[in-house]
């Protein structure tokens, strides 16, 4: 399988080159659907240069598990945030603007998740920058879009809201049950994965023609658009697609059924041959011969996919998941018990294939992330560094990018335009730091 | 002159009603598109095609198993709703790999692509000599995208299992830790739904594809500046697995294994589901005056003494939380969805912190969602009129952009609908030759 194509792909990563090396991206992002994005063009190799408003920063900052900071950081703030740049930015102030103009002048790609025409009230926004960057690519992302009825209403937006406004979250419960919020803020990462995909066509298209373009991304429409059979089967029944807890209306037998030591067990056994292993692997190979589960379309159908679902049910509940496992590898269907977090990051496939990644950050310390989940066998994407304070690189990017001088970055911070941490938890450095690891331009 | 407003400048720029006049960024890219049983495969050439990408859509001459694999076993027009969806703007020719003579005709339609999609399982294109490094001697410029349940190599990679959604739900961690908690002294035979549990029509699926599609377009630009192909491989279950953005780092730093905690958020408040009249809303507060202006809201400024509250991380506890829930779910209780909607878009007019006002949102079922006037404004779900299924009603490409909008131009195509146009375009193959493959059972 690709032996030589594949061979020490993780342990070669770094003597190989980035995809989006040289593009460099802007972002004004809070929370996760803003900030993911940016965050895997990052992983991409991307130069991106993420602006806060200081002294408090990102809103994401303060949400932690149960009150659970880790080193004083926000847990949540460092999956969407990698290999960034971190500048204080009072996009308020005229001085601020400036200095965020001057940046986009030298950006090919610029990222917000305000609500509508806030940037262009700061002078920042797409009908502004075109002009001193005509190639720009400028995405916004948002709960409702730039306009229409909610837009115009200035409805603010989370993930939640979008799970319930887009009947995701209606389509995730048990039948009879209050529809059921994802415990991911899949609404948040998946919209700014999708948002991504607008980016890079355009970034193909600047490529081809020299030209920019402005991209408006709703991420309630962005899961909608994951929705696959619900509005056609709504429009051609006329009927209200139904949830169906775990079970897979699409695919029979296709469910998380209860082992006998009460752990759980995905299972999954749709096609002619998986679905024959399965009845050999149960003791029961009549029933793949049985007239109301001969074919896939037939087994679909509710009466009988009840009853194979119980069927399985009855037999998965005397053994252990291991043991199902098993029996999958050698009948060929495909089984697995459900993975805890402790399952994912221990997990010794994830980790030699380096999707689970140890990082030796200088402020953090060694701990493990997720790689960007695309192994690219010449241009393998990387997480390098994790988060900083608040306005931690703003003489990095105002000297090395921008080229102003000690006297014009004084004047910036007098103004109120550059500024720096709050000392509060999730805003200010780990308790352990020194003052100067992971600072690429110190000043004493 | 008055400068117009954003919202109308920026709509009469990048109203879906007017994509059509516009370019497609990637139409100068052809994609084969080989996924065998996986929606992932086909999601993934969809985002490319809604952009102009040319992706034929190889399947064996029966068709793809993945058309069988609708809700209830419904068909329409003989085929599956999922398939009816993702088959868009794809030109579907055959192909049975099982034969070398069609081996042949796919190094023919490699050598002149620029994008390959599969997701046999790894191994397979190798033993049929149509693995990348076979392909990329023929076309070094090729991007070679796999996508299966555990990725090209690894330990587990020789796993026979195919890729599932509800297996890639079980591997990443996301179902453990979703669904009902256990009510105090109940059983799972009592209450069968407070399990963990599976999220949404196969976005395990959904993901995966995505991810994909991005790993391509940042090969596509990589090709752009060197010249040269790659191959790329995604686990299924690390894609899913990548989005959650809280408990590994919990895990590794308090040993904490994060369990289910219902519609409320282990990762902060405000931020859940409440129970209404006639439904439920959504709350979202993740800045203290949000959740100050949602007691307020409700009349509770003084009796829950908002005006004192100083820290929001004091509320994301869990005791706290499951306290606090009881106490906003007892008043969300005596209202509509209708009135609380209303109500916090008025507070964000007149309240004591406008214009700060929580986020209340409906929780809506999806047919209610399908007749929002405001998602059918904004074009989300205009019909598609497709030339062989008539008018069907799938998700439109959710972006508006102003240089090269993503359009659908027709749902889908029956198994082999572009074997003449497609095989002529590419192979030369006149009526004669197709003829004589599809006797051979070649086509």
């Amino acid at each position: 399988m690709a032996e030589s194509t594949w061979r020490n792909y993780k342990e070669s990563k770094f003597s190989k080159p980035l995809p989006l090396k040289g593009i460099r991206v802007l972002e004004v992002c809070t929370l996760l659907l803003g900030p993911s994005g940016p965050g895997f063009l990052s992983r991409l190799g991307a130069e991106v240069i993420k602006c806060e408003m200081p002294p408090l920063g990102d809103t994401l900052r303060s949400l932690v598990p149960f009150g659970y900071f880790f080193k004083e950081q926000s847990t949540s703030l460092i999956r969407p945030n990698p290999n960034k740049y971190w500048i204080g930015l009072d996009l308020h102030k005229p001085e601020g603007q400036q200095v965020f103009r001057e940046l986009a002048a030298k950006a090919d790609i610029i990222e917000e998740n305000l609500r509508p025409g806030v940037m262009e009230r700061w002078n920042v926004g797409y009908r502004q920058i075109k002009e001193i960057n005509p190639s720009i690519i400028y995405i916004s992302k948002t709960g409702f879009g730039q306009w229409g009825q909610y837009a115009e209403e200035n409805r603010p937006s989370n993930d939640g809201a979008a799970q319930g406004m887009s009947g995701y979250a209606w389509m995730s419960s048990f039948p009879g049950r209050p529809p059921l919020k994802s415990r991911l803020y899949i609404c948040d990462s998946y919209g700014a994965l999708m948002g991504e995909v607008a980016v890079l066509a355009a970034l193909h298209y600047r490529d081809r023609t020299g030209k920019g373009q402005y991209i408006e991304l709703s991420q309630s429409e962005a899961i909608m658009r994951a929705m696959s059979w619900v509005w056609p089967y709504q429009h051609i029944t006329g009927k209200r697609a139904m949830p169906a807890g775990n079970r897979d209306v699409s695919l029979c037998p296709a469910d998380t059924f209860r082992c006998a030591d009460d752990t759980f067990l995905a299972l999954a056994a749709p096609d002619p041959d998986e679905f024959r292993g399965l009845c050999i692997a149960m003791g029961r190979p009549e029933l793949a011969d049985d007239p109301r589960f001969k074919d896939h379309l037939t087994r679909l159908q509710e009466e009988n996919a009840t009853e194979i679902l119980r069927i399985i049910a009855e037999w998965v509940r005397t053994k252990t998941a291991e043991e199902v496992e098993e029996l999958a590898e050698k009948h060929g269907f495909t089984a697995s018990r459900l993975y805890t977090i402790k399952d994912v990051v221990e997990n010794e496939h994830f980790r030699e294939r380096g999707f689970i990644t140890e990082v030796d950050d200088p402020l953090l310390g060694p701990f493990l992330d997720y790689e960007f989940p695309v192994m690219m066998s010449k241009t393998p994407p990387r997480v390098r560094w994790s988060i900083r304070p608040v306005g931690f690189d703003n003489e990095y990017v105002m000297t090395h990018i921008l080229g102003k001088s000690e006297d014009e970055i004084r004047q910036l911070y007098e103004c109120g335009a550059l500024g720096k941490w709050a000392d509060v938890r999730g805003r200010r450095p780990p308790p352990d730091w020194d003052g100067k690891a992971g600072l690429i331009m110190t000043r004493d | 002159m008055e400068e117009q407003a954003w919202a109308d400048w920026i709509r009469e720029r990048d109203d879906p009603k007017i994509a059509r006049t516009k370019p497609e960024a990637l139409d100068d890219i052809t994609v084969l598109d080989l996924s065998y049983k996986s929606f992932a495969g086909c999601y993934c050439s969809s985002m490319l095609a809604e952009f102009g990408a040319e992706v034929l859509r190889v399947e064996p001459p029966e068709g793809d198993f993945l058309r069988t694999c609708t809700p209830y076993g419904i068909l329409y027009k003989g085929e599956g709703l999922n398939y009816l969806s993702e088959g868009r703007n794809k030109f579907h020719i055959t192909l049975n790999l099982e034969k070398p003579e069609a081996r042949g005709i796919l190094k023919g339609l490699a050598a002149q692509a620029d994008v390959l999609i599969e997701t046999f399982r790894p191994g397979v294109m190798d033993e049929w000599g149509l693995g990348y490094e076979e392909l990329s001697k023929i076309n070094p410029r090729l991007i070679f995208a796999s996508i299966t349940a555990l990725g090209q190599f690894g330990p587990m990679s020789h796993s026979r299992m195919a890729d599932y959604d509800n297996i890639i739900q079980a591997r990443s961690a996301n179902q453990y830790d979703t669904g009902e908690m256990l009510p105090e002294g109940k059983t799972y035979d009592e209450c069968p739904w407070a399990v963990p549990t599976k999220a949404g029509p196969w976005i395990g699926w959904v993901v995966s594809g995505t991810f994909m599609a991005v790993g391509i377009l940042a090969a596509l630009h990589w090709r752009e500046m060197t010249g040269e192909g790659q191959a790329l491989d995604i686990a299924s279950a690390e894609s899913y697995a990548s989005l959650e953005d809280w408990a590994s780092v919990w895990y590794q730093g308090a040993g904490v294994i994060n369990e289910r905690f219902g519609n409320l958020n282990t990762g902060g408040w405000l931020y859940c589901f409440a129970p209404t009249k006639d439904g439920a809303v959504f709350l979202g507060g993740l800045r203290l005056e949000m959740w100050q202006a949602f007691a307020d809201m409700l009349g509770k400024w003084d009796e829950w003494g908002a005006a004192n509250w100083t820290d929001l991380a004091a509320f994301s506890e869990k005791e706290e939380q499951l306290k606090w829930a009881e106490l906003v779910f007892a008043e969300t209780r005596k209202y509509t969805n209708e009135e609380l909607v209303s109500m916090a878009v008025e507070y964000g007019q007149k309240g004591r912190l406008a214009p700060i006002t929580p986020v209340v949102a409906p929780v809506c079922s999806p047919d209610e969602t399908m007749r929002d006037a405001n998602w059918l404004d904004r074009g989300i779900f205009t019909p598609v009129e497709d030339p062989v299924y008539g008018e069907v009603t799938v998700a439109q490409a959710q972006y508006k952009m102003t240089e090269t909008p993503a359009r659908t131009k027709w749902v889908c195509r029956p198994v082999g609908y572009d074997n003449e146009h497609i095989y002529l375009k590419y192979m030369g193959f006149g009526p004669r030759k197709l003829k004589k493959l599809k006797e051979a059972g070649i086509i």
